[in-house]
């Protein structure tokens, strides 16, 4: 005899916030009255969401997210500046102790099953703890801290960690020491504008991959990827569109080269491992690394006093480009349900038309005319922007009613 | 995976990451030879960092330029900037510059520094210390005084005594 009640899969609750479960009883309500649906499955949709105080909880969270931050960057001031009446090894060992305190610590509490902020932020001064490690050998050793090595190895040990564990904190710190690393380790090679271009657009394809490669696996990381991508990406057409910034051409260094192979490699797995329509995140960030290297390539001479027909062409083509990109994040973002995409794209749209409006116009157009050149270009992008995105949702939203009907919220329009 | 196996990677691995990270200035420390050189004092105190000496070598200098942000052995000024290595040999008990080179000798001894921040580092240029020990190295160090360096076969070197001449 089988045991159903044994082999049928429990009911997660999940929490939700109290105004967001009175509306969905509201609307079981409604449905049910209309007769969509039966009072059993709207029971059973029901019990499937819990209320849940996401504000008290979260000022709660805040507050130990702030309070290990703070103990994190005072532990490494402390070890870098205060601890001199200790010998050198006396420091190191005294800061690895805290700092595996921390880790195991967290741990613990993870495998205690205890309140998740708790153990992020007992993660998080673990993280933070691995680079007061660091700096503090460096220091007791008298190893320069002003060369990026010592960032990039701190990010290698803190996305273990977060990978390990699969906790946010310490992958967190890891993205942001390896994506001050990721630019940091090549300039300091050759700083170079156009090095600038080719990283950002590099990394935007590589963050990119490695969010359609965490699709399924971890999708909280590949959130954060499909973030950075979509920043970079921005910020590789904004910087390239930067009137002159190729002059001095492209500086291939070691480093560089290092960052492009293994952006091609996290692509090629990309590709290989997720087909469907998923590859068009990382080849669109190709496409978008390739048009910011040309776009940084074309130079139209220093002149500033003049503007002629190559300088209208090349910010005509870079505002284009930065359009299509937008439109493009926001099709991400909606297909994605990840509407921080969107409000990037719109906010990087609105400093890009106001940064290019300024390089271009400024030189030829002063005071008052400039203000009404730009606002003119910026309401002949915004209708043009918003017109596309509202058809784009429209699209979506017939798509998916057409499809299988996976109960994805419409686009607001 | 096994959360106790888990943490004992995470530790370990990040403990190895500490170690590449001070590699250089520890196989200097283990494998180098001992070098005397003359000293100088340039700047006491960093306040964001504690007490150290900014250590100055009269006779590592290129010229007599001076980062008053970053302590260095001055500027090559050729056009380029990336690794500088300069080579050494001794006169008079001491040891001093005898060439600066971009490329690497063929042999030692030498010290590998570089020069993308504009002055020459060589990893030298400052020497940590209590509060009160940094005041009395100024002082021993604006009597005259040499600094002993350990430097390996790959010209990674560091300070591990100041003292009188």
């Amino acid at each position: 005899m089988t045991d159903t009640s044994s082999s049928s899969p429990a009911v997660v609750t999940r929490p939700v916030a109290p105004q967001q479960l009175a509306w969905l009883r509201t609307e079981l309500a409604g449905w049910t009255s209309e007769g969509i649906i039966s009072e059993e499955q709207a029971a059973l949709i029901s019990s499937r969401y819990r209320s849940e105080h996401h504000a008290r909880i979260s000022v709660g969270r805040v507050l130990l997210y702030l309070g290990a931050g703070f103990v994190g960057v005072g532990l490494i001031w402390l070890v870098a500046a205060n601890l001199d009446e200790l010998s050198p090894v006396g420091r190191f060992a005294a800061v690895a102790a805290i700092w595996l305190a921390f880790l195991v610590g967290g741990e613990v509490l993870a495998a205690r099953r205890a309140s998740p902020p708790l153990v992020g932020a007992a993660r998080l001064l673990a993280a933070l703890g691995a680079g007061a490690v660091l700096f503090q050998a460096a220091q007791s050793l008298q190893v320069p801290a002003y060369e990026p090595r010592l960032v990039g190895l701190w990010a290698a040990g803190t996305l273990l960690h977060g990978y390990l564990t699969r906790s946010h904190m310490p992958f967190f710190v890891g993205l942001v020491t390896g994506v001050v690393w990721w630019f940091w380790q090549p300039m300091w090679d050759a700083p170079n504008g156009l090095t600038v271009v080719l990283l950002l657009g590099a990394g935007a394809v590589l963050a990119a991959s490695l969010a359609v490669l965490h699709d399924g696996w971890i999708d909280s990381f590949a959130w954060a990827w499909r973030t950075v991508a979509g920043g970079m990406a921005l910020l590789a057409l904004f910087a390239a569109a930067v009137p002159d910034i190729g002059s001095d051409g492209i500086e291939w260094t070691t480093w560089l080269v290092v960052a492009l192979v293994v952006t091609g490699v996290a692509a090629l797995a990309a590709v290989l491992t997720r087909p469907g329509l998923r590859v068009l995140e990382p080849l669109g960030a190709a496409v978008v690394l390739v048009v910011a290297t040309l776009i940084g390539l074309w130079t139209t001479g220093t002149d500033t006093s003049s503007v002629d027909a190559a300088d209208w062409a090349h910010a005509a083509v870079a505002v284009t480009a930065y359009v299509v990109l937008a439109v493009g994040l926001v099709a991400l973002g909606t297909v994605r349900n990840h509407q921080h995409l969107t409000w990037m794209a719109m906010v990087g749209l609105v400093v890009f038309t106001t940064f290019q409006s300024f390089a271009v116009f400024a030189p030829i157009v002063t005071g008052a005319w400039l203000f009404v050149v730009l606002g003119t270009v910026f309401l002949a992008t915004g209708f043009l922007f918003d017109r596309a995105r509202r058809q784009l949702a429209h699209a979506l939203d017939n798509d998916s009613s057409a499809g299988a009907g996976d109960g994805a919220e419409g686009e607001a329009r | 995976m096994n959360r106790i196996a888990a943490t004992g990677i995470i530790a370990v691995t990040q403990l190895a990451l500490v170690g590449v990270g001070v590699a250089p200035q520890l196989s200097a420390r283990v494998t180098g030879d001992t070098y005397l050189v003359r000293v100088a004092p340039v700047d006491p105190i960093d306040p964001f960092r504690g007490a150290y000496v900014a250590l100055d070598y009269p006779d590592l200098r290129h010229d007599a330029s001076q980062s008053f942000v970053e302590p260095g052995l001055g500027a090559l000024d050729d056009g380029e900037s990336g690794d500088v290595y300069v080579s050494l040999v001794e006169e008079g008990g001491v040891w001093v510059a005898e060439t600066w080179s971009r490329t690497r000798p063929d042999d030692g001894p030498y010290l590998a520094c570089d020069d993308r921040s504009w002055q020459i580092r060589c990893g030298i240029e400052s020497w940590f210390l209590p509060q009160d020990e940094a005041r009395a190295a100024e002082d021993l160090l604006r009597d005259g005084a040499v600094a002993e360096l350990r430097v390996d076969g790959r010209g990674n070197a560091a300070v591990v005594d100041v003292r009188a001449r």
